[in-house]
């Protein structure tokens, strides 16, 4: 021990970076659980080769980056790491991931949900127990209605940045935005989750857009993990949004977690395409997939991690897709190699067809 | 006279596992039963024609059978099966599998039929052939007989088959067990060369996969705790319970294996004290390079156990 630290006894709780809900996780951890969060720093390539070195070839891309981001995260002094549960191979993450940061000798807790999904309803509570052993439910719960609250806020946010952002020459809106999801990981109340929250939407109705009457409208499918973190999709949508095109994205927390429809529900608007529950995220995808087409949308850009086993089998119902509604998707695979170049050359050869495409029709 | 209803059965991926079963419940219910022939290069080739490029070989095998049977029978099987239990589950693949099919096939007039195991959400194997049985015309009381036969035949054989396995780790001279899933391994355009070439080398090479189900799926837990898929319980809990008996052992994988791409790193990095190869299997033809790692591994045993 350092003559001088600070003593404490709570935990310093490290969950790898997902998109923009670091700050509700974050959230979680220190205001309803009061523990402290370390957070991971931000990702960036050496994060990706970091975590691939120690990763076996074939597995899942977000396997590779969330390994690397917890090693980095150890070294900025967490003591705790996390790992989700899952219903694909993320389900198998944790444990594998432990195994190969012990084998390379780090110390460390881990707390993997994994362990704790037995499929009983009590299941969460144990998990909460282990991250704060006095952990009181009652006050847990209504400080966690607020966590639910912000990730609400941040994507409904984020949706309506992205579908306008691209038509603000004035760089306001991403402004505000930015400094949204800043504040987003350093509010402590309720007060203050609303207050960023009307800051943010204030700013985002003041805006003068400069949209025209028929801009070109894509819609984004994919993969959990990477159709929603900037960094592993090298910032498709910030692209996109800055050649001029209104992105739209169905696939986030609030949407898949929080109020998922239910897969029987999801699954009748595409019973024709589907009869079964093809994975865990497939069933909304093909459904977003559809819905982008009917809505006259311009194009579909699907995006998964390569490797991702639930995304590659929807790709033959992309497929049928595309031929029955006559839509372009564009499929993008991204792995650890994925250069910034190669993508911005599709991505604007994807644009460009779909501009030509409009003009025609 | 009434035309017979002909179902085909696409010899890929589950097929090894429960060909008895649904070939004796077919048969049963007085269906004639087509296969298809064993893989070959043309049918890896027809299906990788027909597969997005990153499915894995296995995937690209069978949609090649499925597409050799289409238009020669009434129905071509393929089930979904999802989970057995919690923590149980089948990979992603065998639950979409119904309807990859019918997308990639959608512009032909070939009918498909389906069972949809899933236990979690209560849908146990009788009863999804039940439901099938019934999908066809048969009566309840018919689906019912047939299927108990169908489980009876099905039981009979594994059992013979665990005990012609077990009986092969009390052999003497060296013997390797080789861990693959079942469709890799006895798929005789991947597994059965690598099979042929340890038997040439000598070496008695035991199927880690026929084991006796339930305990090793229990055993499974004490390499590996949260482990989910099914198949790699059974081959993880096998290895744990034979890894003494035999001189090496021989991870065997088609590109790319989800499960196996995990669950492979971790029993290298769990399971300890015996020679271990990890060997993945891809699409190119020729089997030299398989060769030359099998010899290579047959060395390193025979030099550990002083028999060179």
């Amino acid at each position: 021990m350092i003559p001088g630290e600070l003593k404490t006894n709570r935990k310093k709780i490290m969950f790898p970076r997902i998109a923009n809900y670091n700050g509700v996780i974050r959230y979680f951890v220190e205001v309803c659980l009061e523990q402290e969060y370390i957070m991971p720093p931000k990702m960036t390539r050496h994060t990706l080769e970091v975590g691939a070195r120690y990763s076996p070839d074939s597995v899942c891309t977000p396997f590779k980056s969330t390994l690397g981001s917890m090693i980095e995260a150890l070294d900025i002094g967490a003591d705790t790491l996390m790992m989700s549960h899952g219903l694909c191979r993320l389900g198998y993450y944790g444990e594998l991931q432990e195994q190969i940061l012990r084998d390379l000798g780090y110390e460390f807790d881990f707390i993997n949900i994994s362990e704790y999904s037995t499929g009983k309803k009590k299941d969460m509570l144990k998990v909460l127990k282990r991250i704060n052993p006095k952990v009181k439910y009652t006050r847990f719960l209504t400080h966690a209605m607020d966590g639910v609250k912000l990730c609400e806020y941040i994507d409904e946010v984020t949706a309506e940045y992205y579908q306008n952002c691209g038509f603000d020459p004035s760089g306001r809106y991403q402004k505000a935005y930015n400094k949204f999801i800043m504040a987003t990981e350093m509010v402590n109340s309720r007060a203050e989750i609303d207050q960023a929250y009307r800051k943010v939407k204030q700013t985002f109705q003041q805006t003068q857009l400069e949209k025209p009457l028929k801009p070109l409208r894509v819609g984004i499918v994919g993969e959990f993990f990477t159709v929603m973190d900037a960094f592993s999709n090298l910032d498709i949508e910030q692209t996109l949004a800055d050649m001029g095109v209104e992105v739209h994205r169905w696939m986030n927390v609030t949407n898949r977690l929080l109020h998922y429809p239910g897969e029987k529900n999801m699954n009748a608007k595409i019973n024709d395409l589907c009869t079964y529950e093809m994975g865990p995220t497939s069933t909304a995808n093909i459904w977003a997939a559809r819905d982008y087409a009917r809505r006259g949308f311009d194009g579909i850009i699907h995006v998964k991690s390569a490797g991702c086993t639930p995304e590659i089998d929807i790709m033959p119902v992309l497929q049928a897709i595309s031929a029955q509604e006559k839509i372009p998707v564009l499929y993008l695979t991204y792995d650890v190699q994925t250069g910034e170049a190669g993508l911005m050359t599709r991505l604007e050869a994807f644009y460009d067809m779909l501009a030509m495409r409009k003009d025609t029709i | 006279m009434k035309k017979k209803l002909t179902i085909g059965l696409p010899r890929a991926m589950l097929y090894y596992r429960y060909s008895t079963l649904w070939q004796s419940f077919f048969e049963s219910l007085g269906a004639e039963v087509i296969k298809s022939n064993p893989t070959d290069k043309k049918i890896l080739d027809e299906g990788t024609a027909l597969c997005v490029d990153e499915a894995c070989l296995s995937e690209k095998i069978f949609l090649g059978h499925v597409k050799a049977l289409v238009e020669r029978c009434d129905y071509i099987l393929v089930p979904r099966v999802s989970s057995f239990g919690h923590k149980r589950m089948m990979c992603a693949r065998f639950e979409a599998m119904p309807d990859i099919v019918c997308n990639v096939f959608r512009n032909e007039p070939q009918k498909f039929l389906t069972y949809n195991l899933d236990v979690i959400l209560n849908q146990d194997e009788k009863k999804a052939f039940l439901e099938m049985g019934q999908q066809l015309g048969f009566g309840k009381k018919e689906v019912k007989k047939a299927y108990a036969a169908a489980k009876t035949a099905e039981q009979r054989q594994w059992k013979q088959q665990v005990a012609e396995q077990e009986a092969l780790y009390k052999t003497d001279g060296i013997k390797i067990l080789v861990a693959a899933h079942s469709y890799v391994i006895e798929d005789p355009y991947l597994g059965k060369p690598v099979l042929d070439i340890l038997r040439e080398l000598g070496v008695t090479p035991i199927r880690a996969d026929i084991v006796e189900r339930e305990p090793a799926v229990k055993r499974s837990t004490s390499v590996s705790p949260t482990i989910k898929w099914e198949m790699s319980r059974e081959i993880v809990g096998s290895l744990a319970v034979h890894k003494d008996k035999v001189a090496g052992v021989i991870l065997l994988s088609a590109f790319p294996c989800g499960p196996d791409s995990m669950v492979n790193e971790i029993i290298q990095r769990r399971i300890k004290g015996v020679p271990m190869l990890n060997l993945t299997l891809d699409a190119q033809s020729g089997t030299a390079g398989v060769e030359t790692r099998l010899e290579s591994f047959v060395d390193i045993i025979h030099f550990k156990e002083g028999t060179l």
